[in-house]
Formats: C-alpha cells, sequence, structure tokens
C-alpha cells in the first residue's frame, strides 16, 4: 500500500501551520517523521488520522483519492494511529480494549468472550508477542500497552501505523520490544510513520526521514546517508541562532543546590547548583523530568531522596507553602491549568499569593492590596483596562505577567520558570526574556526550564540538559548552541569547538 | 418626545444587559415577581391598608422564620459548594445537635445539666456553647474524612448523614426531653407584635458571612480553592486547612439552625427533623446562582435563592396546589435556574 499526501495546507488562525507539504510512504518501510515542537508534525499526522482537516490538499491511498470525514474513515482506509497518550482503558481485559465498539457477539446478543480472545491471538502470533487475551491492561508495562494498540490497529487491518513519539514513556529493555515488533511488521509489508525526538533511535530504525520545519518540509531522504548530527541541524535549522541577551553581571552566594536528587522514575541523582544573580537553563525534550525535579525543589513530591540545599543548608520541603516561606518562587508551566484561577479577577490573581501579609484588623486590606499590585503592574508593563476584570480578559502575555507577579509579590530569592513563554506572543516573548534579565541583576536566582534550545541559549548564562530524567551535560558560553543541546537532549555528546564540522552528508 | 423614547430604550437595553450578565440582578428580578404574586394572592378584602398590611406582613415573617434555620445553613453550604465540595449530613448533623442540647437542658430528671446543678441561665448558655461545640466538632470530623481520608465529599457525608441520624435515634429512644419554657424567647421573643428573633440571627449570619467571602483571605482562598485546586495549592494555599475549615463552619451553622430550632419549636422529633435540608440547602445555593462545579458564587445570591423558594411554597400554598405537586415545582425551579445560568455563559 502506498500513501501519498500532496501539497497539504493547514491554518489555525493567523498561525500557518502547515505550508504545502508534500509526504509519502510505502508499505513495509519505517519513515521518521523530525522536527521541532511546534513544526507541525502533530498536525500533519492529526490530519491524516482524520483528527483535524485541511484547509485544501490530497491524500492517496495507492493512487485513489480519499476523504476522511471523521477518525473512522482513516481507520477503514487502513490507517491506524497510535497516540501518544495511550487510548487503552486499564480497567478492562486485553480482548475488551482491543474490541472497543467492535465487540463480537453471539447470536443471543451477548458477547462472544472465546472467539474475541481466539482473534487476538491470532493477531499477537503474527506480531510474534506473547500477551494473555484476558489480562488486564493495568497490570501490563508500558512498552505491552503500545503494543495492544498497535495490535489493535492491526487487528482493524491497517496496512500504515502512525506511531507519535511511541518511546517517550519506555524503559531501554521494553523500547528493544517494540523495535523487535516493528521488525516484524516491516517484513510483513506494513508501513510506519515514526514521530520521535530521538534521533538515535531515528538512525536505528527508521529506513526514511523527513524533517518538518515551520510548516515546511525542509529535508527528506534515506537514513543510512546520514548522521544525528545531520538530523539535528535540519531540525534547527541553520540561520535561526538569534544574539544573545546575557549580560555580564557579579554572581552572589550560592543560593540553591539540589545533591543527588532522586524521585521515582521521574529523574535520578540529579546535581545542579544556582547563585544569586545567575540564569540557569534546564532542557531537554518532552518527559525528560525538569518540571518534575522543580516541582519536588517545590515541595510538591516529597518522598524524594537526598538534599535540597538553600543558602548551604539543607532542607527538606514539605509544601508549597513551606517552600514559599523559604523564598522559592515557582511559575509552573500550562499557564490554564496550573498558573491562572480563571474565577478571581486580575488582582486576586496577581496577589493570591501575599493574601495573609494584606491583612489589617481581620479584612484583605483593599487599598494596599491595589497598590502592591499596581507596583507590578507598572514594574512589569502589564497591559489592563481595570484590575477588576475576569483575568481570561487578558492576552496570553499579560495573563502570564499577572502570574509572574504574583511570584514577585512574595519576593523570592530564587524563582523558578517552567516554561515561562509559554503561549506567548513574541513582543511578551521579549518582555518577559527583559524582566528575567533585570531580575537577575537585582541579584536573584533564576533558574529557567524551557524546551526551547533558542530561549535558553539567549537568557541563560549556563544550562544543565537532561535526558531521561538524568544530566547529560553542561553547555555555557560558545558550547551554548542548539545543536549541542539536541545532541545532548537526544542522548548523545557535546561537539567541542574546533572539533570536524559536518559528517557525510 | 424623543428624550423620553430614548431613556425608555435605555432602560429596556440595560435591564436586559444586567438580566443576562448579572445574575444577582435576574434572580432579585424573579424573587419581586413572586413576591408581587404572592401579595396578590393574599388579595386585598380588607377594612384598610394597615390590616392589609399587617396581614401581609405576618403571612411574609412566617416564611421567612420557618425558612431561617435552611437559610442559616444554606450559607454555610455555599462555601461548601464554592469550594467544591458537597455536605449531605447538615440534617443528622442538625438532629445531632438539636439532641445533645435538649438533653443538656432538659428539665426533667434526666437532665445532664440539671443532675450536675446547673440551672437556670447558666443552663442554657452552656448547652448553647456546647451545642456549638459539637457542631464544629461534627463538620471536622466529615473535613478530615474528606482531606485526610480522601474520601469524595458526596460519599463521606452520605456516611456520616446515616451516622448521625442513626445514633441520635438510637440514644434518644424512648426519651423526650423536655426545653424549659424561658428558653424559648431565644426565638419567639416578639418585637411588635412579630416573632422576628430568628429571621435576624439568619440576616446578621449572612452579613457575616458575606463579609468572610469576600473581604477574608479564608473567604478567597475558598474561591481559589473551588476555581482551580491545582494553582491553588502551587500558589501556597494550604488546601487541606482550608477545606476543613469549610466543613467545620458548616457544623457551626448547622449547630446554630438547630439551637434556633430547638428554641421555635421546643420539640424535636428525630426521625424527620432537619430530613430533606440538605437538598433543600442545594437547591437554594444553585437558585442563587452558585456554580455547582465550584468557584462562583455568592451569599447573596443565596440568601435570595432560600426567600425565592420559601416563597415559592408559600404561593403554591396560597393557592391551593396539592402539597404532592409542590416538590414538583421546587424541582422545576432548580432545573430552570441552572439552564438560566448556562445560557448566560454562552452569550
Amino acid at each position: 500500500m502506498k500513501l501519498e499526501m500532496l501539497n497539504i495546507v493547514k491554518s489555525f488562525g493567523a498561525n500557518d501551520v502547515l505550508k504545502d507539504v508534500n509526504f509519502s510512504l510505502e508499505g513495509g518501510e519505517v519513515c521518521a517523521l523530525l522536527g521541532e515542537n511546534g513544526a507541525g508534525k502533530s498536525t500533519l499526522m492529526n490530519i491524516l488520522g482524520a483528527v483535524v482537516k485541511a484547509d485544501s490538499g490530497k491524500i492517496l491511498i495507492d493512487g485513489e483519492e480519499k476523504h476522511f470525514l471523521k477518525p473512522l474513515d482513516s481507520l477503514d482506509s487502513g490507517i491506524g494511529f497510535i497516540h501518544q497518550d495511550l487510548n487503552l482503558i486499564n480497567d478492562l481485559a486485553v480482548y475488551e480494549n482491543m474490541f472497543i465498539t467492535h465487540e463480537i457477539k453471539k447470536k443471543n446478543g451477548l458477547l462472544d468472550i472465546s472467539a474475541m480472545c481466539d482473534r487476538c491471538r491470532e493477531v499477537f502470533q503474527r506480531m510474534d508477542v506473547d500477551i494473555d487475551p484476558k489480562a488486564m491492561v493495568r497490570d501490563l508495562d508500558a512498552s505491552y500497552k503500545q503494543i495492544v494498540e498497535i495490535a489493535r490497529a492491526l487487528m482493524m487491518e491497517a496496512k500504515i501505523i502512525i506511531m507519535d513519539e511511541p518511546t517517550t514513556s519506555l524503559t531501554e529493555p521494553e523500547i528493544k520490544r517494540v523495535f523487535a515488533m516493528m521488525e516484524t511488521l516491516k517484513e510483513q509489508g506494513v508501513g510506519m510513520v515514526f514521530i520521535s525526538h530521538k534521533l538515535k533511535e531515528v538512525i536505528h530504525i527508521c529506513d526514511r526521514y523527513a524533517v518538518l520545519r515551520d510548516g515546511d518540509m525542509v529535508a527528506e531522504g534515506a537514513v543510512k546517508e546520514i548522521t544525528v548530527n545531520d538530523l539535528a541541524k535540519f531540525m534547527v535549522g541553520h540561520e535561526v541562532r538569534t544574539e544573545s541577551l546575557q549580560r555580564k553581571r557579579e554572581l552572589g552566594e550560592e543560593v540553591l543546590r539540589g545533591e543527588n536528587m532522586s524521585f521515582q522514575r521521574c529523574f535520578k541523582d540529579v546535581n545542579f547548583s544556582v547563585r544569586a544573580g545567575e540564569v540557569l537553563g534546564f532542557t531537554g525534550l518532552l518527559g525528560d523530568g525538569r518540571s518534575e525535579l522543580f516541582r519536588t525543589v517545590f515541595g510538591c513530591n516529597t518522598d524524594y531522596r537526598k538534599g535540597i540545599f538553600l543558602n548551604g543548608k539543607k532542607v527538606r520541603v514539605k509544601n508549597p507553602k513551606h517552600a514559599l516561606n523559604l523564598g522559592i518562587g515557582y511559575l509552573p508551566r500550562d499557564r490554564k491549568e496550573n498558573g491562572i484561577i480563571k474565577d478571581l479577577n486580575i488582582l486576586e490573581n496577581g496577589t493570591v499569593v501575599i493574601w495573609p501579609k494584606l491583612v489589617r484588623r481581620g479584612l484583605i486590606h483593599r487599598s494596599l492590596q491595589q497598590k502592591e499590585f499596581g507596583e507590578k503592574v507598572k514594574g512589569l508593563r502589564i497591559k489592563l483596562e481595570k484590575s477588576e476584570d475576569p483575568i481570561t480578559s487578558l492576552s496570553g502575555g499579560n495573563q502570564q505577567k499577572v502570574v509572574l507577579a504574583k511570584w514577585l509579590s512574595a519576593n523570592p530569592k530564587i524563582l523558578i520558570l517552567d516554561n515561562p513563554t509559554q503561549g506567548v506572543d513574541v513582543g511578551a516573548k521579549e518582555d518577559i526574556y527583559d524582566i528575567i534579565l533585570d531580575l537577575a541583576d537585582q541579584g536573584m536566582a533564576i533558574v529557567v526550564l524551557s524546551s526551547e534550545a533558542q530561549e535558553i541559549i539567549r537568557v541563560c548564562d549556563r544550562a544543565l540538559v537532561m535526558y531521561h530524567g538524568e544530566i547529560m551535560g553542561e553547555v555555557s558560553g560558545e558550547v551554548m548552541t542548539e545543536e549541542n543541546i539536541m545532541r545532548l537532549a537526544t542522548g548523545g555528546q557535546v561537539k567541542q569547538i574546533g572539533e570536524g564540522e559536518h559528517g557525510r552528508n | 418626545m424623543e428624550g423620553i423614547k430614548d431613556r425608555g430604550m435605555q432602560f429596556g437595553g440595560w435591564f436586559k444587559y444586567n438580566w443576562i450578565n448579572n445574575l444577582l440582578f435576574s434572580t432579585a428580578i424573579i424573587l419581586l415577581v413572586m413576591l408581587v404574586l404572592q401579595a396578590q394572592a393574599l388579595g386585598f378584602n380588607y377594612d384598610s391598608f394597615g390590616d392589609w398590611f399587617a396581614a401581609w406582613s405576618r403571612n411574609l415573617t412566617n416564611v421567612l422564620r420557618n425558612n431561617a434555620g435552611i437559610g442559616i445553613i444554606s450559607l454555610g453550604m455555599t462555601f461548601v459548594i464554592i469550594s467544591g465540595g458537597i455536605d449531605l449530613a447538615v440534617g443528622s448533623t442538625l438532629v445531632a445537635v438539636g439532641a445533645a442540647i435538649m438533653v443538656l437542658m432538659d428539665t426533667g430528671p434526666k437532665g445532664l445539666l440539671g443532675q450536675m446543678g446547673i440551672t437556670g441561665f447558666p443552663a442554657y448558655v452552656l448547652a448553647v456553647i456546647i451545642g456549638m461545640g459539637m457542631g464544629v466538632v461534627l463538620g471536622e470530623l466529615t473535613g478530615l474524612l474528606i482531606t485526610k481520608g480522601k474520601i469524595p465529599p458526596f460519599i463521606a457525608t452520605l456516611g456520616t448523614m446515616q451516622l448521625f441520624r442513626s445514633v441520635t435515634q438510637h440514644f434518644m429512644q424512648g426519651y423526650n426531653p423536655s426545653v424549659p419554657r424561658e428558653f424559648l424567647p431565644l426565638a419567639s421573643f416578639r418585637i411588635g407584635n412579630l416573632m422576628l428573633m430568628p429571621i435576624i440571627y439568619w440576616l446578621i449570619i449572612a452579613v457575616v458571612m458575606y463579609i468572610v467571602a469576600t473581604r477574608t483571605v479564608f473567604g478567597r482562598q475558598v474561591y481559589a480553592i473551588g476555581s482551580n485546586e491545582r494553582t491553588a495549592r502551587l500558589s501556597g494555599i494550604n488546601v487541606i486547612r482550608v477545606k476543613r475549615r469549610v466543613y467545620a463552619l458548616m457544623g457551626f451553622l448547622v449547630s446554630i439552625a438547630a439551637i434556633v430550632q430547638v428554641a421555635r419549636i421546643g420539640s424535636m422529633d428525630y426521625a424527620n427533623a432537619g430530613s430533606g435540608y440538605e437538598l433543600d440547602a442545594i437547591a437554594a445555593v444553585i437558585v442563587g446562582g452558585t456554580s455547582f462545579a465550584g468557584g462562583k458564587g455568592s451569599m447573596v445570591g443565596t440568601v435570595l435563592g432560600v426567600m425565592i423558594i420559601a416563597v415559592m411554597n408559600n404561593l403554591l400554598n396560597l393557592w391551593g396546589v396539592p402539597p404532592f405537586l409542590r416538590e414538583a415545582f421546587k424541582g422545576a425551579i432548580v432545573i430552570a435556574a441552572v439552564l438560566m445560568q448556562r445560557k448566560e455563559k454562552e452569550l
């Protein structure tokens, strides 16, 4: 079976996500679809899976044009989509998950369990895996869940399987298991699209690659002709390095240090230290554990191992309130979920952490609250009409500034910013960078977590790169390039300056 | 001419805007309409305006007094629902606290305080204080089950609802304490010719609760938690402590309602007293515009909500609607209220 996507165009509002993209896949091959976050990979595959509709363009299967209106149409045409967040129901057995909405029934209307189990075994046999159809999905490890999803697609006669970052939540042996199964399917003529950030895996398992950047297909070809470094460069592009905003500044004493910190499967043996006036970056790919690490520092996970040191003294952070009292501020990722409180107005959102300090004679002192917040509005250049307006009336950038104001009002000594420019327009982004650098100039210790390498390069003095919960290396100065960061983030090594530039090309 | 017409347009526009966007406004208008209907239903066959007014105000104060207990409970329920929870145990807590107060004050041989030689005014004060303390403790117990025990509020309070009433019924089997007559003026003291005390308690508590909800750290933290618990925790709010206080406050207000009820009626039917209060209170809170999803709502709305349901019941009574059918109207108005709030959101 041959799949072609021709001249696909898609925009969300004013944002052009895909600009005239072509993509093709033959049966029996694995094609890697690469690109940074927001490059358009997911949108392209969502169009193929009929989750979203393209503005224009054609989808051909074996030369015949197809119109998909809903996900089921795409499945009926032989395209199976394995989403990143698995779509299995934990409390049902494997066979029930495999046959959900397609249950086999006996003549009397009851479910024909043995027939369904037999069908499952057939598929598993074909995939060369051994799973008991009656096992509960809850009891399977992540790789088998992945395999069950793939098996479900195969059972529906899928000839093309899209896998969206299938290995992010898997351990080494689990990844091997999934890869072995992919090889088996390849021999049987199934075509697969492999979306991943892990370039080493791409080289290992894929036959071809296609790289999207800002909605354009910028590179395509056979995997055996290229290296990890080439792929990283394609993803990032050549001309993207913008001027660094770093300023020379006197660093003070160490404010925060983590020693051999570990927490469940999220991160292990992490060491870092940040000084007053320093901007330390933490970067890596999705699921690298950096958010969990700093949520732990902020007191959200209490059963972590080894130490957090504040001003050289070991502390055990019990909860966010405790962290706040210790002088730690934390701007979480996902503003809508963790940053704003939508039923409170702008003023209240901006002052929620200092309410107890604003109390006079038992009540929150309104003019004091206005004064405190008014200063922040001026300092952060927040654009608003009335501070009693709903927080949701502000633009993303201004909402983020209000959340920032909330943390600054508590006068933290150390400020952790997780994805501070997420969903923020370009102007507000620059404002936020300025604010970060100003705060550092005033002697605040700042940790910036971001998966955008550019952002890290522009504002951070140095950065630690994480991969699978471990720190892979530190970059600073001239070594802090997008290529190096990408290489560390995908499990590779830093290339020192002067080392041979391109490999084969 | 044109000026007048313009003003008319402006009024129409202003009315429509507020009707759609201001929940308190529309709730108040509905209450007003009901009050007018109520006055109309009472009829105007009186000798003088004074007579009519006396009859009208007597009827209205009767209605409000009978609902003061629900009114007080609804104020606490507003906080519980804003925090994202629910409390089904208010009726049972009322019976438990009511029984305790009566046992304490009983003038008969089994009266607890009487046995200890405490009688008269000190006994009443002590009974009231212990009753309030008991309300707080029972509420705190619910709060602990929900926060530390991590039991969903619906389940936790479903359990305590049955627990409190059943235990009370068991211990009060065949025992009918008599409430001292001197205690009754707490509720039945007359101002002019009207028994206003329960209404006064209700309104004083409403004012206090309004201030707590809008101006205190605790009150605002309840809204923050109900709107987005995760962000609230990340903003350094001690979510567990605030939630426990919400249920303790609920218990406290229930105990006040119990005291008022004991003083008003002078006895208690342990099997039935307060049963259905939880649903009446929830209905009033919802009619008053508080969001069941939490984070949104107001004390003023709840006072209006209680009044709407109370006046509506009275109206149905005056109209001679058969008693079994009245509950249907209550149900319909709750559904209508929520539909109206939904509409407001979409516009």
